[in-house]
């Protein structure tokens, strides 16, 4: 036990953002790179491992296989066979319970190509953009609008209301189709296919995503989050999640730190008091904010009601230290 | 003064007024206690030259005054200036300031406007080419003219007057944006990632060692009192940056010591006090130092003259520099405590918190005269704290002596009944 | 025979009590404090011991409280008077069914003191710095009016019209104050029912600040006014239980806190 202590004791010390830089490019090497290995984490990953990157990838994102089951006619959708949409759904929500929304913060493969985009920014010395409060609270209701839309549009075509091109809509406008199959050198779906004319439409709209992607994750951190239906998706069955986000109202000072990197801009995680359960539903689960919490246990990520990483003194100042490139002087 | 037959008789420094007043403290806060650790004396000597020999603590550079936690000193470190912070603890400088400013203004503002319309100030810290005067108080506002009409060149800092709104956040980094554009314009020198991250090092050693200092104090019995604690925290107001951090590491590697060894600073039962409310500004320590003398410890303390000013570290994200300058703007603004802003439920949690982590046996509240945000705010205060089972005395004072008598009275009977409550309990 | 002393050392009067063994009160003594405050306690102490016939040497533990108590040296132990004068109302209470509030009006400064079942003070306010409300403010109305202190009380009641309003709460300015209500014509009787509710509205909202609960205990030397109970009682709407000798009530105090604490002692000893 004391073993354990002493090991998460070092844990919270940890220089989180280079743990988790490496972290992410494990999982982003997995999971677009796992197929060449041999790894198949099959089709139901509460993460944005393209199922478009066909022969490379080790794993792909429920919501292909979500939409395209939800695309069934309804005689079908209605029956027993709907069972397997069932089983698909708890495999995903099995993987999701697991770590919750870490999936979004440390492992989803868009979400390491945007930090990479935002450390290169970073790097050009150019500084970040934010949203006004106002603008925020507009733009996080796009993810549900989008979420419904995933669910509506396929449940139509089953219906027979909309044509089969329309299927699996969300994916033809998802960023990840051109982007995450380009890492296996793979550009079958940057072009605007004129098939047929809800084809075009999709795949045109999906060009013109791209390319809002790249222009705005160069002036805001994780532009493409605040209007991801996965991450909706994943907020609206969060409860039961064994992985959770805890903050201690009490210890708080509301200094702010917290807000400051969050690349969410989620104000609550500085501001709210009363509320322990503070995963509102922008949150990545970056941790950033714990890493970055100078009140010892104000914040705190749990496992299943067991502490693994929390605010620190030692640490924030450690971090903080090397943030500056100074350590404190040996005495 | 500079007419011919205007005679000044030259009295020496150290027997003046203000030089005796700063004596006087400083031989109650040396001589009325045992065991002070050595490491003090580097402080008690700072101030026995600093104010009762009137020593110069000039530095090269550009001067810029603060008249409030507020004013980023990052910022100023980083275009190569020195802050100073003029908030003034004396009496003498308050009957000064009585001369001109209305009789029920606070003894802070009073005596901070009267030691900056005098000549020769103590501490002698040099012609100020800049005073940055943050727009908290209304005391503090009107005081901006004032000191403009004495000839000092005045910036005022804008301060929203609420801080939980984000529009109250975005311009208050506008604000401390705009500073950093002023003190370019007065240092010549531009704020870049390189000395800024550099200050921001200064800074944040210094409150790393002040965070240890104050862990320190959670101990019990304790190791260290809250009077000399106070008195290290007011140095910071003037004192050199670095030599004050490598001053305060070496008390706490003192305080290690003693810890180790079982020193206790106090009495075992002594009853532990947080102090709240106006600050205590060196000479007028005479509350914390009352508090100690009748047998009681501070152990913690909320107020601008210490924890306020040194607790709450920055955190930046992307070390560029605007996000530095937000981040900052962000510290000094989010988590303070300050009764000028209209909600401040902030205050009575971070009492809360206070009291239940240093094991608090009563509060302390002091309110100068005049000052009435905090005489305001006393109520709800109290009530919450009351409803914990913390007591809490409130008392309102100024930085005249002629009340110790009285506040000894009620400070003993506060302990006292701290005491008996304490032995009920057990 | 064991004796134990309180010796409460005020800015006006000098207070002496001494109790038995028993705890019952042997005998009290006042006298005036003038500028030696060491010298006229040690005097006002032996005076009593000399009136009583006690030796000095049997007076076993002796607790000084008041203003000047650390000018006393002589005393085993010094108290604050907010806590001796909870000690003396608590057990000078007890014959009246036990008290909770306390109302105490000095020389300088008047308090209110809240106790809890034990006698402890569990809150208490007092008044700041300014002599408003406080016995310097009847001498000074006295002096003004010229008539004796002990008179105020008669005067009082003889008012024929309703009590004057007396606006300023400051000593100084209510003098100037009360000057020009007697250029006007005005009964020294309504001016001083005057100044009593002026001091009880005071003294009222300090016990309100720390909450009236029970009977509440009236003592201090401007206790003896009947003028000045019958107006506290006015303003605060209920009795007030006033001790026959309210000057001692504190010195009664600190001379049973002198008794427990020899007691202790002594138990220590014996264990």
């Amino acid at each position: 036990m004391s073993q354990l202590k002493k090991a998460k004791a070092a844990f919270d010390l940890i220089n989180w953002n280079r743990f988790r830089f490496w972290f992410q490019m494990s999982c982003f090497v997995l999971l677009v790179y796992g197929g060449y290995l041999g790894l198949d984490l099959g089709k139901h990953l509460p993460t944005f491992s393209c199922i478009y990157n066909t022969e490379a990838r080790g794993g792909a994102c429920y919501l292909s296989i979500l939409q395209h089951q939800m695309a069934w006619p309804w005689q079908k959708l209605f029956s027993v066979a709907a069972l397997t949409i069932l089983t698909g759904f708890l495999t995903f929500a099995a993987w999701f319970i697991a770590i919750n929304k870490l999936w979004c913060g440390l492992i989803c493969p868009l979400g390491t190509v945007q930090d990479w985009m935002t450390a290169l920014r970073r790097r050009l010395g150019v500084r970040y953009g934010r949203y006004t409060l106002g603008q925020f609270r507009v733009l996080a209701q796009i993810k549900y609008i989008l979420l419904a839309l995933m669910f509506l549009i396929p449940l139509g075509i089953g219906a027979g209301w909309f044509h089969k091109d329309w299927g699996l809509p969300f994916c033809m406008i998802c960023p990840a189709r051109m982007i995450i199959p380009a890492f296996d050198l793979n550009f079958t779906n940057w072009v605007v296919d004129f098939s047929t004319t809800p084809k075009m439409i999709l795949s045109s709209l999906g060009i013109v995503v791209v390319g809002l992607f790249f222009v705005g994750i160069f002036i805001k951190k994780r532009f493409f989050c605040f209007f991801c239906p996965m991450s909706a998706f994943l907020y609206l069955i969060s409860k039961p999640a064994l992985l959770t986000l805890k903050k201690d109202g009490d210890k708080c000072t509301r200094c702010g730190d917290c807000y400051t990197v969050c690349d969410m801009d989620i104000r609550e995680i500085a501001d709210e008091v009363k509320n322990p359960r503070i995963m509102m539903d922008d949150c990545t689960l970056c941790l950033k904010c714990v890493a970055a919490c100078p009140e010892p246990g104000a914040l705190k990520a749990n496992y299943a009601g067991i502490t693994f990483f929390e605010a620190t003194e030692a640490g924030f100042i450690k971090r903080s230290q090397k943030g500056i490139g100074l350590e404190q002087p040996k005495r | 003064m500079n007419s011919p037959n205007a005679k000044t008789v030259a009295l020496p420094y150290n027997r003046s007024r203000q030089a005796r007043e700063a004596e006087t403290m400083l031989d109650h806060l040396t001589d009325d206690f045992d065991d002070n650790p050595a490491a003090m004396a580097y402080f008690y000597d700072l101030f026995r030259r600093a104010y009762c020999k009137g020593e110069s603590l000039e530095r090269e550079g550009v001067r810029v005054g603060t008249t409030c936690i507020h004013a980023p000193e990052e910022l100023i470190y980083a275009m190569g200036a020195t802050p100073v912070r003029l908030c003034n603890g004396s009496y003498h400088y308050d009957q000064v300031g009585a001369d001109f400013m209305p009789a029920k203004s606070c003894s802070l503002v009073k005596a901070t406007l009267g030691m900056l319309s005098s000549e020769n100030v103590i501490p002698k810290v040099g012609k100020l080419d800049l005073i940055v005067n943050p727009t908290t108080c209304d005391q503090k506002k009107k005081a901006s003219a004032m000191m403009a009409g004495m000839g000092h060149q005045v910036y005022d800092l804008e301060l929203p007057p609420a801080k939980e709104s984000e529009q109250a956040r975005v311009y208050w980094q506008r604000s401390v944006r705009e500073f950093a554009q002023q003190l370019r314009s007065l240092t010549g020198k531009k704020l870049t990632r390189k000395n800024l991250m550099a200050a921001m090092a200064r800074t944040g050693r210094a409150q790393a060692a002040f965070r240890t200092l104050h862990n320190f104090r959670r101990k019990s019995p304790s190791v260290v009192l809250g009077k000399d604690v106070f008195l290290i925290t007011n140095a910071y107001f003037f004192d050199d940056i670095e030599r004050w951090t490598e001053a305060v590491e070496k008390l706490n590697a003192e305080l290690v010591q003693r810890d180790k060894d079982g020193f206790c600073a106090a009495q075992k039962k002594a009853p532990r006090i947080l102090f709240t409310g106006s600050p205590p500004i060196f000479p007028n320590l005479k509350l914390p130092l009352l508090v100690e003398q009748s047998g009681g410890v501070v152990v913690a303390d909320e107020t601008c003259s210490a924890n306020r000013m040194l607790y709450d570290m920055t955190a930046v994200d992307e070390w560029l520099v605007n996000d530095m300058v937000d981040s900052l703007a962000d510290k000094y603004l989010k988590p303070c405590t300050c009764p000028i802003f209209t909600n401040n439920d902030d205050r009575i949690r971070r009492l809360l918190e206070l009291a239940k982590s240093f094991a608090v046996d009563g509060v302390v509240y002091q309110a100068f005269a005049g000052c009435q945000v905090y005489e305001m705010e006393q109520r709800s205060v109290a009530e919450a704290l009351n409803k914990e089972g913390i007591a809490m005395l409130y008392i309102e004072t100024d930085y005249s002596p002629d009340d110790m008598g009285q506040l000894t009275t009620r400070i003993e009977a506060f302990l006292e009944s701290l005491k008996s409550r304490k032995r009920k309990r057990a | 025979m064991n004796y134990f002393a309180g010796l409460d050392i005020g800015s006006t009067a000098i207070k002496v009590a001494l109790v038995g063994e028993d705890g019952k009160i042997v005998g009290v003594h006042v006298s005036s404090s003038g500028s030696l405050f060491h010298k006229n306690a040690k005097e006002a102490l032996q005076n009593l011991l000399t009136k009583l016939g006690v030796d000095k040497d049997d007076v076993r533990y002796l607790i000084a409280t008041g203003y000047g108590r650390k000018l006393f040296k002589e005393a085993d132990d010094s108290i604050s008077e907010i806590t001796a004068n909870a000690i003396g109302a608590f057990e000078a209470g007890k014959a009246f069914g036990g008290v909770r509030t306390i109302i105490n009006i000095g020389g300088q400064d008047s308090k209110a003191i809240q106790i809890d079942d034990t006698g402890n003070v569990s809150n208490f306010a007092m008044n700041d710095k300014c002599a408003a409300g406080t016995g310097r403010f009847l001498d000074v109305a006295a002096r003004t009016l010229d008539i004796d202190l002990e008179e105020l009380g008669d005067y009082h009641f003889n008012g024929k019209g309703a009590p004057l309003t007396i606006n300023s709460t400051c000593t100084v300015f209510a003098e100037s104050e009360i000057i020009g209500l007697l250029a006007n014509g005005h009964g020294k009787e309504e001016i001083i029912a005057g100044i009593h509710y002026s001091i009880a509205k005071r003294t009222v909202r300090l016990a309100k600040r720390v909450g009236i609960e029970d009977r509440v205990y009236f003592d201090g030397g401007p206790a003896l006014n009947k003028g000045l109970v019958a107006a506290i009682q006015d303003e605060l709407g209920r009795e007030l239980v006033v001790p026959e000798y309210p000057q001692t009530t504190t010195a009664f105090g600190a001379a049973m806190l002198a008794r427990s604490e020899f007691m202790a002692e002594q138990g220590l000893e014996k264990a």
